[in-house]
């Protein structure tokens, strides 16, 4: 098969646009498809200017996405003075695992030249995600866990480190996933969330004074072509699977989506930008209604809707264990 | 025809498929759906519509990046 822009040998099929792309000309698609996200969810703002840059943190885990990312990220902003980008790495305390995936984030940080925060759950909360699958004292799934104190670490850091937008790596596949497991829900307040907190573009969110925006500019670009993207151009991801990775549902749901992709290719796209066209109606519709109000947590000082937040209540049932 | 398919982290196999099968009836058949793996030939990727034409490939999965998973929503 050929490329169908310049006749090489083509490396890749998009079985949802029917293209056939070389090497150059896929990595070429991918980094136009990111940019494009960028500027359509605006979030290179007017008034960022060389004397006064918009802070930019990365959510850089070592895995394919967040570098792919990152990098994408400093070929397109690295000599633009309006944006600075820094990178935020967690370490969860999984043996083995984050331990190598770190040294990508420190080989890539180190590559790219951009400054690089390395925090961890051992240092910031005295646990390891290792010993709280063990004691298990909410008999909930790792990821359940692990997903409450990371996005505390996100919000805190991008905070402390003056960050104007935190962004991370999701693609195409976990926003199709989310997508339908919300839809599948019943969820449709959760949705009105997400476009807030995420989904939509910057200028059509409510104001969440409390809390730094966050963006994925991966979004439009299938799991499998973030892959082939890192692989050809060689980057330093890490490519081992979280040992403790246990999402039963999203796991269903990611099945069931690569059946339907096979049959009706695009499938994902649709569910996606028809997802964000209801998630931005929802959004209107439960705006000024029904958000509970902000408080600071009594342990932590984090904003939460409860005396103590989640973190530091699942934190507190793993210290009396 | 006869292909060995090598599964990268996992085993070796020999594979039986028809004389006009694609890259992505190989990867069905070692279990894997195209959307889910690359199929690469001497070292380079190809794309799973093309029909197969090589005696050994290698599958790559995709590895699950990690910052997917936990769904970054509002605060609990």
């Amino acid at each position: 098969m050929k490329c169908d822009k310049c006749g090489h040998d083509a490396v890749m099929h998009a079985g949802y646009s029917g293209a056939h792309l070389c090497d150059e000309h896929f990595r070429a698609s991918v980094e136009k498809r990111v940019r494009r996200r960028i500027r359509s969810d605006g979030l290179v703002p007017r008034d960022a200017t060389t004397e006064d840059p918009n802070r930019w943190v990365i959510g850089l885990s070592g895995g394919k996405d967040s570098v792919v990312l990152a990098q994408i990220l400093d070929d397109t902003f690295d000599r633009d003075p309006r944006i600075d980008v820094i990178a935020l790495t967690i370490h969860e305390g999984i043996e083995g695992y984050r331990d190598e995936s770190v040294d990508a984030c420190v080989e890539l940080a180190s590559d790219l030249d951009i400054h690089h925060e390395l925090v961890s759950y051992e240092e910031e909360f005295g646990v390891r995600m290792d010993d709280v699958v063990d004691e298990d004292p909410e008999g909930m799934a790792p990821c359940a866990y692990c997903g409450v104190f990371r996005r505390d670490l996100l919000e805190t850091y991008a905070e402390k480190l003056d960050a104007d937008l935190l962004l991370t790596g999701h693609n195409l596949d976990d926003e199709a996933q989310t997508a339908l497991m919300n839809v599948l829900n019943g969820d449709v307040e959760q949705m009105a969330k997400h476009f807030d907190a995420s989904l939509g573009p910057l200028g059509e969110r409510a104001d969440q004074a409390a809390f730094v925006p966050r963006a994925k500019p991966l979004r439009d670009i299938p799991e499998k072509e973030v892959a082939l993207y890192a692989h050809l151009r060689d980057l330093p991801a890490h490519i081992t699977e979280c040992p403790h990775a246990s999402e039963a549902f999203r796991g269903e749901i990611q099945e069931l989506l690569l059946k339907l992709e096979a049959d009706h290719p695009g499938t994902r796209h649709s569910i996606v930008s028809g997802y964000e066209e209801v998630a931005s109606m929802a959004a209107d519709r439960y705006r000024g209604e029904s958000t509970p109000d902000l408080r600071e947590c009594a342990e932590c000082g984090s904003q939460t809707t409860r005396e103590v937040c989640r973190k530091c209540r699942l934190l507190e049932s793993i210290r009396a264990m | 025809m006869r292909v060995t398919v090598e599964v990268v982290g996992e085993e070796t196999r020999n594979v039986d498929v028809a004389a006009d099968a694609t890259y992505a009836d190989l990867a069905r058949a070692v279990g894997y759906s195209p959307h889910e793996v690359s199929v690469m030939v001497d070292g380079s990727p190809v794309p799973e519509d093309q029909p197969v034409d090589a005696g050994r490939v290698r599958v790559l999965r995709l590895i699950k990046g990690g910052s997917s998973g936990a769904t970054l929503g509002p605060p609990s």
